[in-house]
């Protein structure tokens, strides 16, 4: 029953590299994105917090799948000859950058106000004080939530298929068109996401559950 | 000012505006239709998942992590073109709404059990003592604090889904989402269609986030 999905894996194993890509790309520099942008509206004041937070809110109200069609249709015309992969990426990585912000921000905040008193009181700059004493506490606080949001923005990455990009869930629909298997391949390709989105779910409910108990 | 709207097309979105309106309607239709499923469908796992028998629980969780782990849009596909294979062959708009309800129901199950979960033991200890039975301390004693504590996650939830509804697009439903790319496709129009329909989105998910927040308070001022 399962032949057919057996004769096409390496047709999809191709496909689960390109989403490995998609996902590694676009969900790392999103999160380093996100850490950057997180770590300076909780750092400074004034407008850029307030322009950080409108960032996060008008792309956290939208779905992706139109940031992708928008970025998919908008750049070529403004002047930007992108191909359609790098529209998609750069839709993931803004992202992805929205909902790491909130965790980065939420984080640095999490760290005990003393700290960062004691930390001025001994004469630290306001760049030494984040390297060496908020940065450190607040990077075991964000470990879970963001492993939980790569998960997310993994399964985000097969909408990329919907505007047009070939990668596993897009392989996916080519096979079942061709080899009318739907169940087949479709539970075949669900279960390679599902390996590889789960190991990241278990170490950050793992990490999660080890860092509870330290406080 | 004139120069701003001729740049977003505004003329141009205006004629158009009879397709997103059916497009709006159906992207409603489908958050509303999915929405009760899920909330149904994640009270309907609760209980089971709760109950402690293994031969129960384990498929639940199993179902649970499966469903949380891989992507809606291909669950989306299974339904859609693995029931007619079963002979069930459900419309398009079924199937949408079965996926996303059961995928968020999953979601909302773990929301409910970690409520539940939250409550402290000893609530349980009191109602039992007073000799209230298991079942009747569950509900008066420990669904209506539970309840409190589960409204923000659950609205977080249903914010999600509202956006989900745009994956049904991949099946050819003509909701928001699809209707800006046919009327893109069929004009030749540009990006700025977009920029309209990632505005309605905007809109309908901060008046549900409003709407939900206003909720959440008069139960608060109730209790």
């Amino acid at each position: 029953m399962f032949d057919v999905l057996i004769a096409n894996l390496p047709y999809l194993m191709k496909g689960a590299l390109q989403t490995l890509w998609l996902a590694v790309v676009g969900v790392g520099l999103g999160t380093l994105l996100g850490i950057v942008l997180g770590v300076i509206s909780a750092m400074v004041g004034g407008v850029v917090p307030a322009l950080i937070a409108t960032y996060v809110f008008v792309i956290r109200g939208i779905p992706v799948l139109v940031w992708m069609f928008l970025a998919y249709y908008m750049l070529p015309q403004l002047g930007l000859m992108v191909g359609d992969m790098t529209a998609v990426i750069g839709a993931l990585i803004l992202y992805t950058g929205a909902f790491v912000a909130e965790i980065a921000r939420g984080a640095v905040l999490a760290v005990p106000r003393h700290q960062t008193e004691a930390a001025k009181a001994l004469g630290m700059r306001k760049l030494t004080m984040l390297r060496l004493v908020v940065l450190p506490q607040a990077v075991s606080l964000s470990i879970p939530p963001l492993l939980n949001n790569s998960v997310m923005m993994i399964k985000v990455t097969s909408y990329v298929s919907v505007v047009g990009v070939w990668e596993l869930t897009y392989a996916a629909r080519e096979v079942v068109e061709r080899t009318l298997a739907a169940f087949q391949i479709f539970l075949g390709v669900m279960l390679i996401y599902f390996l590889i989105c789960y190991p990241l779910t278990l170490a950050a409910r793992y990490l999660e559950k080890r860092y509870s108990y330290e406080h | 000012m004139d120069a701003i709207l001729d740049f977003l097309g505004f003329a141009f979105i205006q004629s158009q505006l009879p397709r997103f309106w059916d497009g709006f309607l159906l992207t409603l239709a489908i958050s509303a239709a999915s929405m009760i499923g899920a909330v149904m469908w994640g009270l309907a796992l609760v209980g089971p998942r709760m109950s402690g028998v293994p031969v129960i629980v384990v498929p639940i969780m199993a179902y649970i992590e499966l469903v949380r782990n891989t992507p809606l849009l291909l669950q989306i596909y299974l339904f859609y073109f693995g029931l007619p294979l079963l002979g069930l062959p459900l419309s398009a708009f079924v199937c949408g709404v079965i996926a996303i309800a059961s995928q968020h129901g999953a979601f909302l199950c773990e929301i409910y059990r970690a409520g539940i979960l939250s409550i402290s033991r000893h609530q349980w200890e009191g109602a039992l003592a007073l000799g209230m039975t298991r079942r009747k301390s569950m509900r008066q004693v420990i669904l209506p604090q539970a309840v409190l504590k589960v409204v923000p996650p659950i609205g977080n939830q249903l914010v999600i889904l509202i956006k989900d509804t745009s994956l049904v697009s991949a099946i050819g439903i003509i909701e928001l989402t699809l209707s800006g790319k046919m009327v893109i496709e069929r004009s030749g129009a540009s990006f700025e269609v977009f920029l309209f329909i990632a505005a309605v989105y905007l809109l309908i998910t901060t008046t549900f986030g409003v709407v939900l927040r206003i909720a959440e308070n008069r139960l608060r001022a109730r209790q």
